[in-house]
């Protein structure tokens, strides 16, 4: 068993390098040139692109360490992302500024709170169906989600908003490389590399990061030293409906208007965010490299165009989807936590 | 404890059992399975309510809600299934729910210097893993956690459930080395098993269950393993075992020098031999979880094996498939009749046909005739008194003994020509038991070869012509009923050769292993 | 036994559905419009006339489709959110595959009907493949079919409608669109004198319930796949095969919605265009299929339940002020309310409706 553990770690590793080695062996026998190609403003792009997917994708992985498959979080990412643009419309009267931003992401984390509480209630007490509750959830936010938005604008798509602004932190924007991408540029970025490292520290070296990993191994174990495994469910599930609702608002403030047509501008970013956790290897950093992956493909219409490749935007747009289906196909059995999926009843 | 009474339902698993542990010493709970060992232990861990009885811990009655109760009072017991969490480090699970924090994160430099403290008393050798993940322990290491886990909390008396039936014997020396070690120091503790020699080994007093009673406690010095077999096993029950000749029939089913590997890529079958003739009962017995499973899983299909070749009628069906063997005439009672023998949410007519999928005249064409479906649940119902006889019943909403007749008649049905059934009787009433023997020894007596498998001695004793002992993946001997006691049989289940080389004198006139090479 | 969870099932889906209506009135109401006159209009859209009632079977008929191709991979036990996708590539190759034989065929009503046979078999053919290849990820490589299904419902839509951008826009249109199939391919008008509605559709849906209904209810294969969905264990202790059986699942799931995308194209539409605004069937049709408890013959009252909501939807849409994608939050709400029948259960023991606490 610790050998398939150990092995299929090392699987995963030697084929990333191995997919990054074909990677640059096609591009150099097409003679594309790789370092107009992943530039630092691609590297910033990516990272801002992958924001909204790695705080997604943390959430969701404390959601099915502690035992819960949260789906929902497509959803949550809709309601997020409506709520915040709705919210500094109004707030502001139809011209937010920076601080509308702000107070709009904060609205939306106290909105995703508040239905991030039901949406834990309905799974846990009420032992919901999590597939068939997750997918509704996503519906419900690809209903009401472009409702808001029509009874405020008039229309699915908002008006022009207002995106955050980067954010330039003096000294440390200078240094070569890291200071663009990391200290010239959204705040959002930052914040969310900061806040995946915070939350795999708090994974493997606190008390509660013991607790949901147990909580998802082997509840009766938990149980039976005296944690409420319930109790530790409910603050993952709800944690996984807060950060995914943030990841919404993140995807706003980074794109500065709100589009309700299809699927809305989240447009599946939520489920990459459960396939960037399961890339990650339900590692938070892990996680967040993943997200960056995905951020990469998605950011890479731009640089083709820059580099005179054409392909149509249409398919270019499809990358992340297929990169998905790839990584699901290679890594597809990533070993969840023992307990997803089983509801934990107490002895007593 | 006193008086101690646990029903389940209608099954009175511990009937007014005493039994009391004395401080500073080794107490072996010794009986078959199913004698209500665990339950009597679990009721005193606060996992199971109990129906009547105290508990008293240094003379003062206690009640344990739940575990929780147990352990504040000082009750710590070892599980046959570990109640670790495999992906994290021993460290993490020995302090999980007692954490000792510092600024918010574990405190590791305190939790690990505790450890150390508690483990240089003994001779654990744990705190030089404590950043191993459990996962990649072995069994041996994994119980020893348990037990620093208990002794971390607190815990006096120590409770271990069957702990040496997932250890290699040089782990098992180490084990009982350790409880006495334990003891010295003035931890009390109990010993759950089924074997007798360790109980002599390990333990001041023996205490022996069967059928839920207390027959006796005496002490360790002064007994022998023939008395406590004697004890464990009781007398009264005589089965009539009319004599028969040796059958002489064809070998039907045969396997050659199989080796089956099990869920974790580990070899659970090591180069079995096996032969079934018609007119034969082959019996395996054996403790569970010695390659029972696989071996049958292997016979039926259920299972690819390593090497080694499967036989039915002479004809190689090794590379068959489930389907192809159930066509061919293998029928299979299956170890686990809630998971694999029916379908839960079906009802009875539906399950009639779980297996017959491509048999006529249930279905033709890749058609199902609902009807001829719906007449053959009827006649089972009948014919295998399954009650209540509704049809129309859903597999759940039947008693175990029920649905096991329901199994049985369906698979007998099949007309096969081999039946292959996995602990046939196990959770079943001693109605449906009758029943369900009769049956069997009907079919054999019609000429069909049949492989049982159990870890009742009683129920393998009663069927078989032979009896193939499995022991960690191989077949210790095979011996001949008649001529065999269950003592005898006892010894072999628990890996010991019967004193000498040869199935304690018993075995040597017994026929060959049945290998069937001929 | 049976007939109590058949009402039972039958009681948690309308009051599944009445809950998710209660809410989207109140959200009406709290939203400033008059929930009366919206409950009107809702009423007159579906029912009012027969031009609404040509519209309310006409998305039922989609509804019906969709939803028993969702119904045949929950029975199986697998969760094919991808539906949508497979409907988008049945119905782009249906059109695709009768413009590339027209030419080849005798035009009238005998043509008519040998296009719309190849347009099927094209259809559903495809749609089968584009299912089987979730199915296979599944068997071969354990990928997540939820997953694995939903992107490529991104990727159908995206590539489908790249094609009708650019190699398949046909010849001087000025939108994405493909060449029109020919005149004479298409369903008779008969009771309904309605474009976009043909009682012929109506019966091709009916059929394929029924079809599917008897290969669920009364083939082997469909023993295999509903014992695989119930309890896989005992599926494979009886002889079954659970990775081709995901295989076959997905390809059947995909073909009936591969059926479905070319009734769509055929009754509907008559060309093909960008799939992003054609409407969620595929997404709708899991809400049909579990309200219908993922039985083909509930899927018809369920899928005659959401073409009244999606046709009552449209109407409002042009009639009123309130947002239609209200019908579409409604859809969600029943879907979360299916999804928690121990909600209904609770609620039932307390207000002493009957209901056993488990």
């Amino acid at each position: 068993m610790s050998d398939d553990a150990a092995g299929d770690n090392r699987v995963r590793n030697a084929a990333l390098v191995g997919i990054l080695v074909v990677a640059v062996l096609a591009a150099t026998a097409l003679d594309l040139p790789i370092v107009d190609i992943v530039t630092i403003g691609f590297v910033e792009r990516s990272l801002q692109a992958a924001t909204p997917i790695a705080l997604t994708a943390i959430g969701g992985l404390y959601a099915e360490k502690s035992g819960v498959f949260n789906i929902g979080v497509e959803g949550f990412m809709i309601f997020g992302a409506a709520t915040a643009a709705t919210t500094m419309w109004i707030i502001s009267g139809g011209s937010p500024g920076q601080g509308d931003v702000w107070l709009a992401i904060l609205a939306s984390v106290l909105v995703s709170l508040a239905f991030a509480v039901v949406f834990a209630v309905l799974l846990i007490r009420y032992e919901a169906d999590q597939i068939v509750a997750g997918l509704a959830l996503w519906f419900i936010g690809l209903g009401f989600g472009p409702f808001m938005a029509v009874l405020v604008w008039d229309s699915r798509n908002s008006p022009s908003l207002e995106g955050i602004n980067d954010l330039t932190v003096p000294v440390l924007a200078d240094v070569p490389v890291l200071g663009p991408i990391f200290f010239d540029t959204s705040p959002l970025v930052l914040f969310t590399a900061v806040l995946a490292v915070v939350a795999w520290k708090f994974l493997n070296d606190t008390r509660y990061g013991y607790w949901i990993q147990a909580a998802g191994e082997n509840p009766e174990a938990l149980d039976t030293a005296g944690i409420d495994v319930t109790r530790v469910r409910y603050a993952a599930v709800i944690f996984s409906g807060v950060m995914a609702g943030l990841g919404g608002a993140v995807l706003l403030a980074h794109a500065g208007s709100f589009t309700g047509t299809g699927e809305t501008m989240v447009s599946g970013r939520g489920w990459i965010g459960i396939v960037a956790y399961l890339f990650g290897n339900y590692n938070p950093i892990g996680a967040a490299v993943a997200a960056l992956v995905f951020g990469g493909l998605d950011m890479l219409q731009i640089q083709l165009q820059t580099v005179g490749i054409e392909v149509p935007n249409r398919l270019v747009n499809l990358f992340p989807y297929a990169g998905v289906i790839l990584v699901l196909t290679v890594w597809g059995s990533t070993r969840t936590p023992s307990a997803v999926g089983e509801t934990y009843e107490s002895e007593e | 404890m006193e008086g101690i009474t646990k029903r389940f339902g209608d099954v009175v698993a511990n009937d007014d059992v005493d039994f009391s542990v004395e401080k500073g010493s080794i107490h072996a709970l010794l009986g078959e399975n199913g004698s209500g060992k665990t339950t009597l232990m679990s009721v005193l861990y606060g996992l199971y309510e109990k129906n009547a009885g105290t508990v008293s811990i240094d003379g003062e009655p206690r009640e344990f809600e739940s575990p929780r109760d147990a352990m504040d009072a000082g009750v710590g017991m070892i599980h046959q299934h570990f109640q670790l969490v495999e992906t994290m480090t021993v460290l993490q699970n020995i302090v999980l729910g007692r954490e000792p924090t510092e600024m918010g994160l574990v405190d590791t430099s305190t939790a690990r210097s505790d450890i150390e403290e508690i483990c240089s008393r003994y001779d654990f050798h744990v705190d030089q893993y404590l950043d191993t993940k459990v996962q990649d322990l072995d069994l041996g290491a994994r119980q020893r956690v348990e037990i620093v886990k208990s002794l971390y909390r607190g815990a006096d008396i120590l409770i271990l459930d069957e702990p040496t039936a997932v250890l290699t014997p040089q782990e098992i020396e180490d084990l009982l080395d350790l409880m006495e070690e334990l003891a010295d120091a003035g931890h009390s503790l109990v010993f759950i098993t089924h074997k007798l020699g360790e109980a002599l080994d390990a333990a001041d007093e023996v205490t022996v269950l069967r059928d839920g009673r207390a027959i006796g406690t005496v002490d360790a010095a002064g007994t022998t393993e023939a008395e406590l077999a004697r004890m464990m096993v009781g007398r009264e029950v005589q089965f009539d075992r009319p004599p028969r000749d040796p059958p002489e029939g064809d070998f039907v089913l045969n396997a050659e020098g199989l080796h089956v590997r099990g869920s974790r890529g580990l070899e659970r079958v090591t180069d079995v031999d096996l032969g079934v003739r018609e007119g034969e009962i082959l019996g395996i017995a054996g403790v569970q979880g010695n390659g029972q499973t696989e071996l049958v899983e292997a016979l039926t299909g259920l299972r690819d094996v390593d090497s080694g070749t499967v036989r039915l009628n002479g004809e190689d069906i090794t590379e068959a498939n489930r389907r192809h063997r159930i066509d061919a005439g293998i029928a299979y009672i299956p170890e686990d009749r809630t998971t694999e023998g029916l379908v839960q949410d079906y009802t009875l007519v539906r399950n009639a046909l779980l297996g017959n999928q491509t048999v006529e005249p249930f279905a033709d064409g890749g058609m199902i005739d609902w009807s001829v479906v719906n007449d053959h649940a009827e006649a089972i119902i009948r014919e295998y008194d399954v009650q209540p006889p509704d049809e129309g019943a859903k597999a759940k909403s039947l008693s175990g003994g029920n649905q096991q007749k329901f199994i049985v008649g369906r698979e007998i049905e099949h007309d096969p020509d081999v039946m292959i059934a996995s602990h046939p009787t196990r959770g079943v009433d001693i109605g449906s038991i009758e029943f369900i023997h009769d049956r069997l020894l009907e079919l054999r007596d019609a000429g069909m070869g049949i492989l049982v498998v159990s870890s009742k001695l009683d129920e393998i004793q009663k069927l078989a012509d032979r009896i193939a002992v499995m022991y960690e993946g191989e077949f210790m001997d095979t011996v001949d009923p008649e001529t065999t006691t269950e003592e005898e049989l006892g010894l072999l289940m628990a890996g010991h050769d019967a004193g000498s080389g040869h199935g304690g004198g018993a075995g040597d006139d017994a026929p060959d292993g049945g290998s069937g090479r001929e | 036994m049976l007939r109590a969870s058949v009402i039972e099932r039958l009681a948690i889906a309308t009051a599944s559905t009445a809950l998710a209506l209660l809410i989207g009135v109140t959200i009406v109401a709290a939203a400033g419009y008059d929930p009366v006159q919206f409950i009107t209009s809702m009423l007159q859209g579906a029912l009012g006339g027969q031009s609404a009632v040509a519209r309310t079977l006409r998305f039922s008929t989609l509804f019906i489709l969709t939803g028993v191709a969702v119904a045949v991979a929950f029975r199986a036990g697998v969760f094919n959110i991808g539906v949508q996708g497979q409907f988008v590539v049945g119905g782009f190759m249906t059109i695709m595959s009768i413009v590339w034989t027209a030419p080849l065929l005798p035009e009238g009503a005998v043509g008519g009907v040998g296009l719309i046979l190849i347009g099927f078999v094209a259809g559903a053919g495809s749609g089968g493949l584009y299912g089987a290849l979730p199915g296979a990820l599944k068997a071969y490589a354990d990928a997540n079919v939820i997953i694995t299904t939903i992107m490529l419902n991104f990727i159908a839509t995206g590539v489908v409608g790249w094609l009708v951008q650019n190699p398949f826009r046909g010849e001087g249109n000025a939108a994405p669109n493909t060449e029109r199939i020919p005149e004479y391919v298409s369903f008779p008008s008969i009771l309904f004198d309605s474009s976009g509605f043909s009682i012929v559709g109506l019966a091709i849906a009916l059929a394929v319930v029924a079809v599917i209904y008897v290969v669920m209810e009364r083939s082997r294969f469909g023993y295999d796949m509903v014992t695989s969905g119930h309890q896989e264990s005992a599926a494979t202790y009886s002889g079954v095969d659970a990775k081709r059986t995901v295989v076959s699942t997905m390809t059947l799931s995909g073909m009936v919605a591969g059926i479905a995308g070319a009734v769509f194209a055929i009754m509907i539409q008559g060309y093909y265009t960008d799939p992003s605004g054609i409407g969620t069937y595929g997404f709708d049709a899991i809400a049909v299929s579990l309200l219908a408890a993922n039985n083909p013959l509930g899927i018809i009252p369920a899928g005659l339940l959401f073409g009244g909501l999606e046709s009552a939807g449209s109407h409002i849409g042009i009639y009123t002020d309130v947002p239609v994608q209200l019908i579409d939050g409604v859809i969600g709400l029943v879907i979360l309310f299916v999804a928690v029948p121990e909600l209904f259960r609770m609620a039932a023991v307390r207000t002493g409706l009957g209901g056993e606490k488990r």
